[in-house]
């Protein structure tokens, strides 16, 4: 196999790639044309047969989703570019529209002519300020260059692109709180049926993908189906930016062919593990996937492959833990998070989550007790698909895999009174002190019984 | 929009065959399978947000909310009586919702009452596994002077906040903040205004929304309950009402779908300390030097030795019970010879006879007529503020997708939902002919509310009529109080007697003649207005006041005072003592609501049965049964001798009529059947003497909450939601006239002046200004004279001027 030439990543090192006249230097909005002249069931049958799959995390076959869009309903239909990147470890989006924002746009538009949507939206992570500010740049570039607004290239086709910054929860990266969000109400998720596809924003058919895939779409038009599914492995194709962070070397966002081994990435391009350790545990999509071992690092990541070790792709982020490294510390903050990030809207969630994030700090700081291990399974399984949406199946995914492979440093925790790694990671102890009073604007809200975590929610 | 059919299912293995789009756990509920729920209420969209109701469906990978998912063919179905996942799935859920939860219930209102508490109970775990520090949050919240919010008992299921969202849409309390702080709370400085607030706490399944009312005042096993009939308006709102040694401590709603759903406003929720007031009559009394107490048999020869021979006039108020009004009917026309009798005080129009005649005798739209409305016309009506639950359930039929229109001079709280067109006080019949096109498209799926400020403009309410007649659209002259309409039917109008015959129509009569076995004096007699003038001309001697009190309730003070203080004799039938006990010559113990039994005839003409709560305080009885003595005394006995005797009179009477083939006032109309005007309608009125300057309309008509008698007591309720009193006005007129928003101004009719602060608002017709009925420290009806419309000036008050 010839040697992997950067898809998604290639304008990177061009510091002119985020200006329309970079982009355009390096072929930009070509597809846009080629795309314009096919009929828009042609794209979506080229995007079907291109077998790309949602990058966001759930992996559903992109074409697919566009095709589900219903033409008759009289309403509107509208594309929605979820760019609220929140999970842990994850920051591919990020980087995609700081270094190539028109890559995303010019995928937007391709889909919007696709579905025959005449208003898109980006939904833009509030934290993204700078992000989002050059995407916005990017935009009104494309209404100046005719590439959107009306009339297209002179094609009759018409599209608005509507940048809209989130207020800061990880929830509305669910694609329904995400569509109460953009519709103006809290960010909680919505009943499903019926489905985005068929009654999503305003009630009006939708499609919501994700920044890294609808980044592949200009690819896929450019240089065919073909090629992009000769790229990957088994039934994920095409190019992917793994994300790599942690204890490795060179921590970054990597593209490399979907279904690369871990291994190579963390080994080969994240330059290893520091200072010459082992691989303890790492995630590979993010804190919401259950964690593998050293054990699994010839796992290939894609998503039937890694689903089969007992995973998922998720957003392709890998979090590396080294042999210092406390697991039980590691799984606390991500719990810690989850429960920040918990809507609220049903009780699995809401109470699993914070009860969760009580045992194990006790366990954490050495006032565990055996029971809390059990206890900690069985809660989890208690949260497992009984939630509204799958926030709370993410977090019980690290607390249940850690305790699968990790047990016995749980039950060391329990046996010790403190953590066993301690004196190794001087990091803990500051985390240990973190528990402590209210804070801001919760104090006032809430004066007891809070602690800090959510303080820091609301602070 | 088509039937999809019937859907036939499988539940722990029992066949059960529904409508397509049922929930399981309403198709479980009708196989008698109970499925524990928290965020589930059949009248709020399904929300699934509790997890509690989880059941199995075959062929599904995770277990199913019941509550939000809908039934197919040959779904087969587990709940936790047949299935282990499910029952572990539904503890759990359980476990979670009580490990923040206090388990202060013996110290909650809710504790025996509570679904949380139930359904533990018989679902949840015995025992938690929870050793860390609960949630805990500053209690109570006060949401507004009524409600109060003990956050750490919630279960966050969101009932509140949806109830607000879709039924009132009064959204002042919302969800707040995320995760395990999420909590319900209102914006800063802000209450919960809305009239239908106390709903929230009814539908709480955990102590979290309580009723300042009620917090700590009982226990559930010590309150008798009954089922009774709301006395306030024409709702005719089912009832349970609480009882705790004896006094009431609450009502509650009862489920009704086919009145009022689930639902009270908080006046019907709040509003019943009245019958324990301490100015209760509980003896009858006679004036000698002062008003003393004597015997029912002593007041009732000394009244009838004052109506021996002497023209006796009936007014009544409209919250007699249906046997009550019927027997006054009846008391004053046999054994008084008169039809100098009137309930309606101040509906001034005589041309309405006709639409009310209709009123009377049949039964033209129900609640849920109104629900399955294509189009609903409500004209004159401010329906939040008279007649609550119609309010919402216009509201529901919107959500339905009801196309709703409003015609009223002021704006209503329909403005949500509904096309509002704006016009003059008595333009409303005018308005409404702009709407034909829209009312024959609907034809017989268009509705016609028409409100009491139609009796204000003489015409308007059969016009209305008529024009829902040639448009095929249902038509309903609506009555505010709660014993109107039967009032209305039993003939308590000086031109129909029971059943809605008309007096001057002979035969119409002579039914009524031979029921009662005497004739009946057969000219129209004087309405209200005409009844308080003969009696300020001594032309009338004996003035019976039978739960009205003309100074409060007659738009004309001047001319109520006038009439009380020149009447002879001044006979008081009422519950309470204080208010006209300064001029009352008799005063008899009446019954409250609570103590008697009969039935209140709702605004769509359904009687429901209201049944004795406790056994009247003192000598209180009810008015039938007073009536039936006196007319014993003075020697014409009704021959009543109990409820049944009444009710067999009135069924045939009624029934007869019904049977009459007297159809809708249009119906009639069509045949050409034109009702004369009883003689010297419209006499001698007060001249309109429009002061000079005069050129704004004022017109009034009574908030929800209000000074009136039955909400005496709730004082929480008036805290919580009685508006001080108010002139509005536009700010086109404000603006011409130097009126500031909150300043003071001054009003002058031809009847008298006020002073009021000034609301500056276009939800009001340009040309129009509106105070409020019986608002603290200010009585509408002294600006007025005999009509709630009347000509006014408006300028602002001399300090406000001369600081200017």
């Amino acid at each position: 196999m010839a040697e992997f030439q950067p898809v998604l990543t290639a304008r990177w090192g061009d510091p002119e790639a985020a200006t329309l006249h970079g982009y355009e230097r390096t072929g930009g909005y070509q597809a846009l044309r080629k795309a314009l002249s096919m009929d828009p069931a042609a794209v979506i049958e080229e995007v079907k047969s291109s077998g790309l799959r949602g990058r966001g995390g759930a992996g559903f076959p992109t074409g697919t989703k566009w095709s589900f869009i219903p033409q008759d309903t009289g309403k509107p239909v509208y594309v929605v570019v979820n760019f609220d990147e929140s999970e842990p470890g994850t920051f591919n989006n990020r980087e995609l529209i700081e270094r190539d924002p028109h890559q995303l746009v010019e995928g937007a538009i391709i889909c919007a002519y696709a579905v025959r949507c005449r208003t898109a939206f980006v939904y833009c992570r509030g934290e993204f300020v700078w992000p989002g500010t050059v995407l916005e740049r990017a935009i009104a570039e494309a209404y100046e260059a005719g590439y959107l607004g009306k009339d297209i290239l002179g094609s009759g086709f018409d599209l608005d692109v509507i940048l809209h910054r989130g207020a800061g929860a990880y929830i509305c990266g669910e694609e329904t709180a995400l569509l109460e969000s953009l519709e103006g109400f809290r960010g909680q998720p919505r009943l499903r049926p019926p489905f985005p596809a068929v009654e999503g924003l305003y009630r009006s058919p939708t499609v919501i993908n994700n920044v890294e895939t609808l980044s592949c779409v200009p690819h896929i038009i450019d240089r065919g189906a073909r090629w992009f599914a000769s790229i990957g492995a088994g039934k994920s194709t095409g190019p992917g930016i793994f994300s790599v962070s942690g204890k490795v070397n060179r921590p970054g966002n990597y593209e490399a062919p979907m279904g690369t081994t871990a291994r190579e990435l963390i080994e080969g391009h994240a330059g290893g593990v520091r200072d010459g350790k082992r691989v303890k545990a790492w995630t590979p999509g993010g804190s919401s996937t259950p964690l593998l071992t050293a054990e699994h690092l010839d796992v290939q990541m894609g998503f039937d492959e890694v689903q089969a070790a007992g995973s998922l792709l998720g957003t392709k982020a890998m979090i590396v833990l080294d042999e210092r490294d406390c697991v039980v510390d590691a799984v606390l903050r991500f719990t810690q998070f989850y429960a920040h990030e918990s809507c609220g809207k049903c009780t699995p969630c809401r109470e699993g989550t914070w009860w969760m994030t009580r045992v194990l700090r006790r366990v954490e700081q050495g006032r565990g007790r055996m029971e809390d291990i059990d206890l900690m399974q069985t809660v989890g399984q208690n949260m497992l698909f009984k939630s509204f949406c799958a926030l709370a199946d993410g977090a019980v995914s690290p607390i249940d895999s850690s305790i699968k492979y990790f047990r016995d440093e749980y039950e060391e925790h329990v046996r010790l009174g403190r953590c066993p790694l301690r004196e190794e990671s001087p990091r803990l102890e500051a985390a240990s002190a973190r528990s402590g009073g209210t804070t801001g604007a919760l104090a006032q809200v809430l004066p007891e019984g809070i602690e800090v975590e959510l303080g820091e929610v609301l602070g | 929009m088509s039937d999809p059919g019937p859907v036939t299912l499988t539940i722990d293995g029992k066949e059960v065959t529904v409508r397509a789009g049922t929930l399981i756990i309403r198709a479980a509920e009708e196989l008698g399978i109970e499925i524990p729920r928290f965020c589930d209420h059949p009248l709020l969209d399904p929300v699934a947000a509790c997890r509690q109701c989880y059941v199995k469906v075959e062929g599904q990978r995770k277990l199913m909310t019941s509550c939000s998912t809908p039934v197919a063919d040959g779904m087969v179905v587990f709940t936790q009586f047949t299935d282990e996942e499910v029952k572990k799935a539904q503890t759990s859920v359980l476990e979670f919702l009580l490990i923040n939860h206090p388990l202060d219930c013996p110290v909650c209102d809710r504790g025996g009452e509570c679904p949380l508490q139930d359904q533990a109970l018989a679902f949840g775990p015995g025992e938690s596994r929870y050793v860390e520090a609960k949630r805990t949050y500053r209690k109570p919240l006060p949401l507004s002077p009524l409600v109060a919010l003990d956050r750490e008992r919630c279960v966050l299921c969101a009932r509140c906040t949806r109830f607000c969202d879709q039924i009132s849409g009064d959204r002042f309390i919302e969800l707040f903040d995320r995760g395990a702080a999420e909590q319900v709370s209102i914006a800063p400085g802000e209450d919960f205004r809305s009239p239908f607030s106390g709903n929230t706490i009814q539908i709480c399944p955990v102590g979290a929304l309580t009723a300042r009312t009620y917090r700590f005042a009982a226990r559930p096993f010590d309150l008798v309950t009954a089922d009774s009939i709301c006395p306030h308006c024409a709702c005719g709102c089912n009832l349970r009402v609480d009882l705790r040694r004896g006094e009431v401590v609450r009502h509650l709603a009862r489920d009704n779908v086919e009145v009022n759903d689930a639902w009270l406003c908080d006046k019907g929720r709040f509003a019943f300390s009245f019958s324990d007031r301490p100015d209760r009559l509980t003896t009858p009394l006679l004036r000698e030097r002062g008003l003393e107490p004597v015997s029912f048999a002593e007041a009732l020869s000394a009244i009838a030795g004052w109506c021996r021979g002497k023209p006796v006039g009936v007014l009544a108020g409209g919250r007699l019970s249906d046997e009550d009004a019927y027997a006054l009917s009846k008391l004053a026309r046999t054994t008084f010879k008169t039809n100098d009798v009137d309930h309606r005080l101040g509906s001034s129009d005589v041309s309405a006879v006709e639409a009310e005649t209709g009123m009377a005798a049949a039964n033209p739209v129900t609640y849920r007529d109104v629900e399955r409305a294509r189009l609903i016309l409500v004209v004159g009506l401010d329906a939040e503020n008279e007649l609550p639950i119609l309010h919402l359930r216009i509201r529901k039929a919107s959500r339905r997708g009801a196309k709703v229109f409003v015609i009223h001079p002021r704006r209503t709280r329909l403005w949500d939902v509904a096309e509002h067109r704006s016009c003059l006080p008595g333009e409303e019949a005018a308005t409404a002919t702009s709407l034909r096109a829209e009312l024959a498209g609907a034809g017989a799926e268009a509705v016609v509310l028409a409100g009491p400020r139609l009796l204000q403009s003489p015409g308007a309410a059969q016009a209305m009529a008529t024009l829902a007649a040639e448009t095929g659209a249902r038509f309903v002259l609506l009555c505010r109080r709660a014993g109107d309409r039967g009032a209305l039917r039993a003939g308590l109008h000086p031109a129909l007697l029971p059943g809605g015959r008309r007096v001057e129509e002979d035969d119409e009569r002579a039914a009524v003649e031979v029921g009662w076995g005497t004739l009946l004096p057969h000219e129209p007699g004087r309405d209200a207005a005409r009844i308080l003038e003969a009696a300020a001309h001594r032309e009338i001697e004996v003035l019976f006041l039978v739960g009205v009190d003309p100074l409060r309730d007659f738009p004309d003070a001047t001319l109520a005072r006038r009439a009380l203080e020149n009447a002879p004799f001044k006979v008081v039938v009422d519950a309470s003592a204080e208010a006209m006990s300064s001029y009352a010559d008799a005063m008899l113990p009446a019954a409250p609501y609570l103590e008697k039994d009969g039935h209140y005839t709702d605004w769509e003409g359904r009687a429901q049965r209201l049944r004795a709560v406790r056994p009247p305080k003192g000598l209180a009885r009810s008015e039938w049964e007073i009536f039936q003595e006196l007319s014993e005394t003075a020697g014409a006995d009704m021959g009543f001798r109990s409820l049944d005797d009444l009710h067999e009179e009135m069924a045939n009477l009624y029934q007869s009529a019904a049977l009459g083939v007297r159809g809708g006032p249009a119906e009639r109309r069509g045949s050409g059947d034109q009702p004369t005007q009883p003689s010297g309608a419209g006499g001698t009125r007060h001249p309109e003497k429009p002061p000079a300057g005069s050129e704004l309309i004022l017109f009034s008509y009574p908030l929800l909450i209000d000074e009136g008698r039955l909400s005496d007591g709730a004082d929480l309720l008036r805290d919580a939601l009685e508006e001080r009193p108010f002139v509005e006005i536009h700010p086109a007129d404000a603006e011409r006239l130097g009126v500031a928003d909150g300043r003071p101004v001054r009003l002058q009719t031809a009847a008298g002046r006020a002073e009021l602060p000034a609301r500056v608002t276009d939800g009001i017709a340009e040309g129009a200004v509106f105070v409020p009925w019986n608002q603290p420290g200010f009585a509408a009806n002294t600006l007025l004279s005999g009509s709630a419309i009347t000509a006014a000036s408006v300028e602002p008050s001399a300090a406000e001027a001369s600081a200017g």
